[in-house]
């Protein structure tokens, strides 16, 4: 199990999904995906590649530019006993089809009285590769504040597979955000796990794991910005200022144990979310941290986010509103020297 | 066809929502409450031609569906009390009954039940069983987005739905004839290469047959089928709605055109029942409808505890 078979296969993050999917659903009949351009192009990043040709157009199918009506074919499908995955290609046009989501798939399981499933996986490409507003959105939180839907967003490549696996298998619904920039980086530039096993696996959903340790700073994130936060963690440690950087990989449900086992020791948080700043994830966070440990257990709370703008095109603008690794260790410097 | 198994279904229907409509004042039911009442003959064309394993998809309107679908009075009534024993214990209210063993379900959301019907649709085709999805919505939701969307994709892959429109010419106020550019709703089915058909429904024969019609054309693997079905909403949208924007003469005119009334007169004339017999069925169905509304009243509300279940299957 050496990093050097990892590197063999040298994957990138779409791989990694496509072959959960493609190892699911060869595993159990009931599994669908619809989506569009899922099938002959095999997901605009790939994430679906190989499926149609094993499983046929039935099971794979592309599907018009109709995102509320797909979407809400996953309800009736459920009903059916299917087991389906649906391919919104972009987080930003959740919009599109958000009723189908949290009206339906996010409450029937309640407004049932417990007696219909939603067994459905909506699977979403999130995060700036420098598409601007449209199409570079993250858009977590804005799920997360709605009942009845477990959050997803992987950051190691070893999770992109497993937590797609686990989603899968879910009997409750599920929103996989992939980052495009992890779907398209490979395993050798992987700073987290990049180890994925030929085999099935699975990552539970709702445990967030400890990727470095450190007595100074809390660092918690998800997603892209976890390889960031790890780049400068690694940085700051040859300066002898150690982070603990938590990859909360789920933040429906979320595991808060991780984090105030952390912050505990450290007294200082900082989170790092690439989706916007206000009523967010950040906020979140900290208020449940301050809700466990009380109002005076920290000495340092910062959040680094989106400042509540669209994402705007030109680079030089850009760089300005989102979370990079210099920008992470900035603050955390800043936060290392305080009291 | 039998002609009195329709008239007593149109009864029942009728008297289920008379009975509903005792739980208004007393705050039993302390949300919104849309009754079918006057869209009878609709559903009743229903019986028959639908088989248990066939789907319905709903919408707020959604009592007489769910009775010509084979669901328990009882337990829907209950549902629509907020009784524990109601089909969904509760949770779902009157806009969002559920009964997976009859396939059935229900949204609140105008136009959202189309969507959810073509899954059931998509369902059928691949199981290669050989059922119907059958998804429904007003005039007004047919001015959804998913109208269009489930349509087309209906049409281009030859999936098993049935649209039926009940068109009763009112989204809430907005008369369908003021924002409608053709005649018909159901011609759009040449947009969707479907089988399309307007028809009277008030007459639940007439219902029966284009029902029976479609339903033959969809089993026989040849794609959807739009049913428009024009009707009167004799209440307002819900109850406690003051139905200021139609006039009292219009009104006067639906009430005198009841489906119930005019096909009691039907019946009669042709010396398929007597006017005893009318009474009769009209007695029995308000007898069994009201003796479930005694019995709901008696059940309990489901427990305060069991507020925060059921929201995930799997806890972490």
């Amino acid at each position: 199990m050496s990093d050097n078979t990892a590197i063999e296969r040298n994957l990138n993050g779409s791989e990694a999904i496509a072959e959960a999917i493609y190892q699911e659903m060869d595993r159990d009949e009931n599994i669908l995906l619809l989506g569009e351009d899922v099938g002959k192009c095999g997901g605009v990043f790939g994430s679906s590649r190989n499926c149609l040709d094993k499983f046929g157009k039935d099971r794979v199918r592309d599907m018009p530019i109709s995102e509320m009506t797909f979407t809400g074919m996953g309800v009736g499908l459920s009903m059916s006993g299917f087991r389906p995955i649906i391919e919104i290609m972009f987080a930003d046009f959740l919009g599109v089809c958000l009723e189908q989501i949290y009206n339906a798939i996010g409450k029937i399981h309640y407004m049932s009285g417990g007696n219909v499933k939603m067994p459905v996986v909506i699977k979403t490409a999130a995060g700036n590769i420098g598409s601007a507003a449209q199409h570079s959105q993250c858009l977590w939180a804005t799920l997360a504040h709605l009942p009845g839907l477990k959050i997803v967003a992987p950051a190691s490549l070893h999770d992109h597979k497993g937590l797609m696996a686990s989603s899968i298998r879910s009997d409750d619904p599920v929103v996989v955000f992939e980052h495009k920039e992890l779907l398209l980086k490979r395993a050798k530039s992987f700073i987290s796990n990049p180890f994925v096993p030929k085999n099935k696996y699975t990552v539970p959903i709702g445990k967030a794991i400890k990727l470095s340790s450190g007595s100074d700073i809390t660092l918690v994130t998800l997603s892209y910005t976890v390889e960031l936060a790890l780049g400068a963690a690694k940085e700051l440690e040859k300066e002898g200022i150690g982070i603990e950087v938590i990859d909360l990989r789920s933040i429906v449900p979320l595991d808060m144990e991780t984090v105030l086992e952390s912050v505990s020791k450290t007294q200082r948080l900082l989170v790092v979310d690439e989706d916007y700043l206000s009523f967010g994830l950040s906020g979140e966070i900290i208020t449940r941290v301050l809700e466990n440990l009380g109002p005076n257990s920290l000495k340092q709370i910062k959040r680094h986010a989106v400042p509540d703008v669209p994402i705007p095109a030109a680079r030089s603008i850009e760089e300005v509103i989102m979370p990079s690794q210099q920008s992470i260790k900035n603050l955390l410097i800043e936060m290392s020297k305080g009291q | 066809m039998k002609q009195i198994e329709l008239f007593s279904a149109m009864a029942e229907m009728r008297y289920f929502d008379e009975a509903c409509l005792e739980g208004v004042p007393t705050m039993e039911i302390h949300g919104e409450l849309h009754t079918g009442i006057g869209q009878e003959a609709i559903s009743a064309g229903f019986i028959g031609n639908i088989n248990n394993a066939d789907a319905v998809v709903s919408t707020h309107r959604n009592h007489f569906h769910a009775l010509m679908k084979g669901v328990d009075p009882y337990m829907l009534m209950s549902e629509i009390f907020e009784k524990e024993t109601g089909l969904c214990n509760g949770f779902g209210g009157h806009m969002h009954p559920f009964s997976p063993q009859q396939n059935f379900s229900a949204t609140g959301i105008v136009g959202q039940s189309l969507p959810v019907a073509l899954g059931y649709a998509y369902a059928f085709k691949i199981k290669k069983q050989n059922n119907v999805a059958v998804g429904i919505t007003g005039d007004g939701g047919s001015n959804h987005g998913t109208f269009h969307e489930t349509l087309n994709i209906a049409g281009a892959w030859k999936l098993p739905l049935l649209v039926l429109v009940e068109n009763n010419g009112l989204g809430i106020s907005v008369p369908i004839s003021d924002i409608l550019p053709t005649k018909t709703i159901s011609e759009r089915s040449l947009a969707y290469s479907a089988f399309g058909k307007q028809v009277d429904g008030n007459d639940p024969e007439i219902v029966y047959e284009a029902i029976k019609e479609a339903m033959g054309y969809i089993r026989s693997g040849k794609g959807p089928a739009i049913i428009e079905a024009t009707c009167n909403r004799f209440r307002g949208h819900y109850e406690g709605d003051t139905d200021h924007y139609r006039s009292k003469s219009e009104k006067e005119t639906i009430l005198k055109n009841d489906p119930l009334l005019k096909y009691s007169e039907k019946l009669m004339k042709s010396g398929v029942c007597t006017s005893e017999e009318i009474e009769n069925i009209l007695l029995k169905a308000k007898n069994k409808m009201f003796q479930i509304l005694e019995n709901v009243r008696k059940e309990k509300m489901p427990p305060p505890d069991i507020a925060l279940d059921n929201v995930f299957i799997e806890k972490n």
